[in-house]
């Protein structure tokens, strides 16, 4: 399998970045940090040491704000920037297609932000079992494998980006501006149409379209998804949105559908792009 | 059996027009030169062929199989050397060639190709800190993992030192005996006469020579450069000039103080020494030498001049 040894040897490179350190360093300072205030908040709501709230203190926050930084940090050169030094001949120049190039890009750098996500959470575990003293175990696991799923997302993301162009500064500005809309942008654009809508910002109920498009962000998604599988609503949509009935885009496994359109978009978009373009 | 079959090929960047209604076709076995100033079009011919690049108009062939369908088993087959090697900085030299083989799923050795392009002792280093040349012979040796059938080498001595660029040439040879077909670019020209087969001249996207070394040579006709020794510059040395390269048979005339270069068809060789002593001043020596690839070269790519095919 083509796409492997291009993974492979993509991932044999990227992992020996300096920035890479620098970032899972940073990761792990915030984890570790993260556990801190968890131990706080477990004094604070009085042997309401419940375990996924102080994961959620501990890791969520951190993780997703770091997590799509750091991926998207790893990918938006990968395909640009071999572009722009040629270095794109040599590997094109070796029996793979384009798309096992793509693909296997988006595998490697997936598995260097997952060292990084691993690393970092490794961290906050230790600072869990230093500060609150007791951790489940399963939920963390759960945890671990629903934001490498994150990460992914977002590589497919960046990856995608990285195709499309021959310049990394290109690139670098459409990973940044991505990151800036929807932790921003996307938001405050929600909130625009529902004044255009509704005639003010605060309404007693909020419409079921409101709701559904702020899931449909991949940082909301990824919220979801911990949801569904920590059995925990608070992080939720629906969790913050109340309702009792909720469209379906809000519910808490529907987060999975999200996240996973949100990865294969991008991946398709960069495929056949790629695919057309001369080097 | 055609190696490369490239037909009518047009090459469009915007309203660049980079390649011409090309054809080229490179036969099994041989090794072919392709020839031609830095921007006449050769790296974009090379991208072409292998699927880096796809054309505008036109079909290009390779190991009779069409270079955007069957590209995947084209460079399954193809052992390639690209212009201007950027590789991985952070892997070493061995992590390179290791990749190559399992690209290409072949059994070869790392040290060995290592040893064999000459940078056995730089395995375990990094290619970050590979000189120019170095580089060059590591893509080299990636280039030969799994004898492929078909190299294709864009201005292979770039940054190779002399002794270096014969290397090159001998590992040229010895593939081109083990039966592989060679197409390489350059425009060095000692290169390619030194192991050519055939060559092709590409100036400004069109190919307008293609034969072997010594066909070529006979295409043009008999070129001699005179490098004529004067007493001293003549009093209107201006005039002087002007008068010789308005000699019917005269291409290029090149004046280094006393001394007056000229290249001339063989005929005219006589009323050149003429007109110059026309000019009051004594012809103290002369000499000769053949035409060399270079007038050869000279003689095809220069704009203002037109030969006979």
């Amino acid at each position: 399998m083509s796409a492997i040894a291009v993974a492979k040897k993509d991932f044999r490179d990227a992992v020996r970045s300096r920035t890479l350190l620098v970032l899972t360093a940073l990761f792990a300072l915030f984890t570790v940090g993260g556990a801190y205030l968890a131990s706080w908040a477990a004094e604070v709501f009085e042997g309401g040491a419940e375990t996924t709230l102080d994961l959620i203190i501990a890791l969520q926050t951190p993780a997703g704000y770091l997590v799509p930084i750091i991926a998207l940090v790893v990918s938006y050169a990968a395909i640009a920037g071999e572009r722009e030094s040629g270095s794109l001949k040599f590997l094109l120049g070796l029996p793979h297609t384009r798309r096992d190039v793509v693909i296997g890009k988006i595998l490697g750098r997936t598995g260097v932000v997952g060292v990084s996500i691993v690393v970092g959470f490794a961290f906050g575990l230790i600072g869990l079992f230093a500060f609150v003293g007791s951790v489940s175990l399963v939920d963390y696991l759960g945890f671990t494998l629903v934001t490498l799923l994150f990460g992914l997302v977002y590589v497919c993301i960046g990856v995608g980006l990285s195709s499309m162009t021959r310049s990394t500064t290109k690139a670098a500005i459409g990973a940044f501006g991505l990151i800036v809309f929807f932790w921003f942008a996307w938001s405050i654009l929600v909130q625009l149409l529902l004044y255009a809508v509704e005639g003010q910002f605060f309404v007693e109920e909020f419409p079921d379209w409101y709701v559904t498009l702020l899931s449909l962000s991949p940082d909301a998604a990824y919220g979801s998804a911990l949801g569904a599988v920590l059995g925990e609503s608070g992080l939720t949509m629906s969790g913050m949105y109340g309702g009792d009935e909720l469209p379906l885009a809000a519910g808490p496994w529907f987060g999975f559908v999200v996240l996973g359109v949100w990865a294969l978009v991008p991946l398709a978009i960069g495929i056949l792009r790629f695919d057309s373009i001369d080097l | 059996m055609t190696a490369i079959d490239i037909s009518n090929v047009t090459k469009r960047y915007g309203d660049e027009l980079a390649l011409e209604g090309l054809d080229l076709t490179v036969r099994e076995g041989e090794v072919y030169g392709f020839l031609g100033p830095n921007g006449a079009g050769k790296s974009t011919t090379i991208n072409l062929v292998l699927d880096f690049i796809r054309p505008t108009a036109g079909e290009v062939s390779v190991l009779e199989r069409d270079a955007q369908e069957g590209s995947l088993e084209i460079r399954e087959r193809t052992g390639i050397l690209p212009e201007g090697i950027e590789l991985y900085d952070r892997l070493t030299g061995r992590q390179h060639v290791e990749f190559a083989i399992e690209s290409k799923a072949a059994d070869d050795d790392a040290d060995e190709l290592l040893e064999r392009v000459g940078i056995a002792d730089a395995a375990d280093k990094k290619a970050g800190g590979y000189s120019k040349g170095m580089a060059q012979r590591l893509t080299l040796a990636t280039a030969l993992v799994g004898e492929p059938d078909l190299l294709i080498l864009d201005e292979p001595s770039t940054g190779l030192d002399p002794n270096g660029a014969r290397e090159m040439r001998e590992i040229i040879r010895e593939e081109n005996r083990r039966g592989a077909t060679v197409f390489f670019s350059s425009h060095v020209l000692g290169q390619v006469e030194a192991i050519c087969d055939r060559v092709g001249i590409l100036r400004d996207g069109e190919l307008i020579a293609e034969d072997s070394i010594a066909g070529l040579e006979d295409a043009v006709p008999n070129r001699t450069r005179l490098r004529i020794r004067l007493d001293r510059i003549p009093e209107d040395s201006a005039a002087a000039l002007s008068a010789v390269e308005s000699i019917d048979g005269v291409s290029e005339v090149e004046a280094e103080g006393t001394t007056l270069v000229v290249s001339v068809a063989d005929e005219a060789k006589t009323t050149v020494l003429r007109t110059i002593e026309d000019h009051g001043v004594t012809v103290e020596d002369f000499e000769t030498d053949e035409s060399s690839l270079e007038d050869l070269f000279v003689a095809y790519t220069a704009e203002e001049r037109e030969v006979a095919p």
